[in-house]
């Protein structure tokens, strides 16, 4: 009888889902322009995609974006949240401040940078340039496009991440935090062996969704550059977005997509072992 | 009150409340999925077209949603479940054809006969919208490219508009001498801005001629003279004239700056009529348009055709005549004259004569003169062709990028163009490119 409970959420993943997933792995093995019949092509997708330099483009670029968010808001949120750990005075201020980009919305982040921080005519870049220094919108230079828009995804991500670090770090038990502090450890000693090692499975549980959700990336990259210039900032959503409503080739982006799944998937198989070694735990 | 009168008594009120409710179920409904649009647009929808049209219209309930930028993602989704609006609004021929193709659009030929669109719509648009022998899509607007300039600022500098390549480039090296941005460009807002310079050079300097041989499948586009015109292209934005801010401003942005000198020329769509007015006058500047330069062997001007919509009618559709009185009504001389005047730009449609179109005081005699010289020139066939109307969709996009990556070195002319061809001769194969009326 208890198994009936499963069923609402079943049918919801099934529907939204399953079903869908399954029509975009079938899609990947037909050329379809999205309205017409669908011809099948075996594995003509992915052997397009595998010799379209733009895809090994934006697969790196994909990778670069992992390894920034592996490191730069971790590191951030990690610190930060030591610190107002530490700090005892005005924590839930800075938490407040912290997090307040998390909740705004994606497109109005990008557009606040993209106007008034970026922009030479409207932005803070542009009155800098007046006064004489040396900086150029970061979105418009293919060397730097990619950097710029993970900056202004980094200024919205890592609050969350802090919030999320604090919450595990108050659960470190205290008698711990006590006994380091009157052996007379240091900050970073006190990071080192006591801090970091009690929130160790949150920060794994943070990296394993942090490579899940850097293959998934799009919303920054579609507002703020859609892709260049000059595919400078192309990553695989973007890829498949074009492919799938403006080249209208909806085989093709489905093949993107599995391919996005795919390191999907080993993210997920780790997370789901880090989860189960927990459960024995 | 008896009960048998309570009953009369409520029996009338049901009929009396009920009867505009019964009306109203009379009437067949239109629906019609619109893009964008300002609230002071939507309002001037309303006026002008929905309340006009309801009121003519007996039989008859137009509603318009807005959908925004995304229009044509949800288009083509609805369509494909047969769930979509009676007037269909696709974003130009090359969708028209897939969804013809697909069974997803109604034959036009008999309400192009019984309402005389033959007649009335200039001839080339009709072959625009026609696949497989019938005719399925009309175009709502029409548009063109040219060069915008600041009259004031040119008279005071005692330079007048370029009608030759060489001219323009010698206009341009002194605007640059002179710190002045020669071309008031931006992408930053709309990325596809960069094929509106594509489009020029391919008509301007390759010429239409070649631009239609190619889209036949009869040249490729690693011909010479397209090399030709990219390497122009590329020269152009190597030396600067496209400035150092392309990739920051919004279109919007870069026009303002041609209305206040910052720039000096504006090669751009008709639809930037809309922007005039809005930058223009407090500059105390007078704006001027001409068509863009031709290059050598090529007339002058040539003005690249461009659609940005179409109408059309859903195979689904349970109100067919009413979509098709709805578009009808959109080509009535009235509706021109009414629209035009609160909206320059986005309302072209292509009458074959603006003789009987009267424009409201207070539109700017520039825009009329240039919507005219542009029905004529379409009329004498004397036009090009712009790459988001006649291109098929993956060539259009790869246009898009592959230019950038030229402008910024990541690949030549030549590169661009090879895989620019293999892209379109893959679309030619597969039945992709719209159809490309015989020229004059």
């Amino acid at each position: 009888m208890h198994r009936l409970f499963l069923l609402p959420t079943l049918l919801i993943n099934v529907v939204v889902i399953l079903i869908p997933a399954c029509l975009t792995i079938a899609l990947a093995f037909f050329n379809w322009d999205g309205m017409s019949t669908p011809h099948f092509i075996g594995f003509g997708n992915f052997v397009m995609l595998w010799n379209d330099r733009i895809f090994w483009r934006a697969l790196e670029n994909n990778i670069i974006w992992t390894g920034i968010f592996l490191t730069i808001p971790i590191a951030m949120g990690l610190l930060a949240a030591t610190m107002l750990l530490v700090a005892r005075r005005g924590g839930t201020f800075f938490q407040v401040i912290y997090f307040l980009p998390v909740v705004i919305a994606t497109v109005i982040t990008a557009r606040i940078w993209q106007g008034m921080i970026y922009s030479p005519v409207t932005g803070v870049f542009g009155y800098l340039q007046n006064l004489g220094l040396p900086l150029v919108n970061p979105l418009s230079k293919p060397s730097m496009a990619l950097y710029g828009v993970a900056t202004v995804d980094l200024w919205h991500w890592w609050g969350f991440l802090c919030v999320i670090f604090f919450a595990a770090l108050r659960q470190v038990p205290q008698e711990q935090i006590e006994a380091a502090r009157i052996e007379g450890a240091t900050f970073w000693q006190m990071m080192r062996y006591v801090l970091l090692p009690g929130i160790r499975p949150t920060i794994i549980l943070m990296m394993i969704m942090t490579v899940i959700w850097s293959f998934l990336v799009f919303d920054f990259v579609y507002i703020l550059t859609q892709g260049g210039p000059a595919f400078s900032s192309e990553v695989l959503s973007t890829l498949a977005y074009r492919k799938a409503f403006y080249d209208l080739n909806v085989g093709q982006a489905a093949a993107a997509s599995i391919i996005i799944s795919l390191f999907g998937l080993v993210a997920t198989y780790f997370y789901i072992r880090v989860q189960s070694k927990e459960g024995e735990q | 009150m008896n009960k048998t009168a309570w009953i009369l008594s409520g029996t009338a009120t049901a009929l009396v409340l009920m009867a505009p409710l019964a009306m109203a179920q009379d009437k067949a409904p239109v629906t019609w999925w619109y893009e964008q649009a300002s609230p002071e647009n939507q309002a001037n929808l309303q006026t002008l077209l929905v309340d006009p049209f309801n009121a003519a219209n007996a039989g008859d309930e137009l509603s318009i949603d807005y959908r925004g930028s995304e229009l044509d993602k949800q288009l083509r989704v609805a369509m494909l479940s047969g769930d979509g609006p009676d007037v269909v609004y696709t974003p130009g021929p090359a969708y028209v054809a897939a969804m013809a193709g697909a069974g997803q659009l109604l034959p036009l030929d008999d309400f192009a006969a019984s309402l005389g669109w033959k007649d009335r719509l200039l001839p080339v648009f009709l072959d625009l919208g026609t696949y497989d022998g019938h005719l399925y899509a009309l175009p709502k607007t029409y548009e063109t490219l040219g060069l915008f300039y600041n009259k004031t600022f040119f008279a005071e500098n005692g330079w007048t508009p370029p009608t030759t390549i060489p001219e323009l480039e010698a206009l341009a090296d002194q605007m640059l001498a002179a710190g002045i941005v020669p071309f008031a460009a931006g992408n930053a807002d709309w990325r596809p801005t960069n094929e509106h310079y594509v489009s020029i050079i391919l008509n301007s300097i390759a010429g239409p001629d070649n631009v239609a041989k190619a889209l036949r499948g009869e040249i490729p586009w690693t011909s010479e003279p397209f090399v030709k015109a990219v390497d122009t292209l590329n020269a152009w934005w190597q030396k600067g004239y496209f400035g150092p801010d392309y990739f920051s401003l919004t279109g919007e942005q870069a026009f303002a700056q041609l209305a206040t000198g910052a720039a000096g020329m504006a090669p751009t769509g008709t639809w930037n009529f809309e922007n005039v007015n809005t930058y223009f006058p407090p500059a105390n500047a007078e704006p001027g348009f001409v068509g863009f330069p031709s290059g050598e062997g090529v007339p002058n001007p040539i003005y690249a055709l461009g659609i940005g919509s179409t109408f059309s009618i859903a195979a689904t559709s349970e109100n067919p005549d009413g979509a098709a009185a709805v578009i009808d009504y959109v080509f009535s001389n009235e509706f021109y004259g009414a629209m035009n005047t609160v909206w320059q730009g986005e309302w072209n449609m292509p009458l074959r004569d603006l003789s009987g179109v009267t424009l409201g005081e207070g539109v700017l005699p520039l825009y009329g003169e240039a919507m005219g010289a542009l029905a004529s020139a379409v009329n004498a066939n004397q036009y090009g062709y712009t790459t988001w109307t006649f291109f098929p969709p993956a060539t259009d996009s790869y246009i898009v990028s592959g230019i950038e990556e030229v402008w910024l070195g990541s690949i030549t002319t030549q590169d661009f163009l090879t895989q620019l061809d293999a892209t379109f001769q893959q679309e030619l194969s597969e039945g992709k490119v719209p159809t490309i009326p015989p020229r004059g």
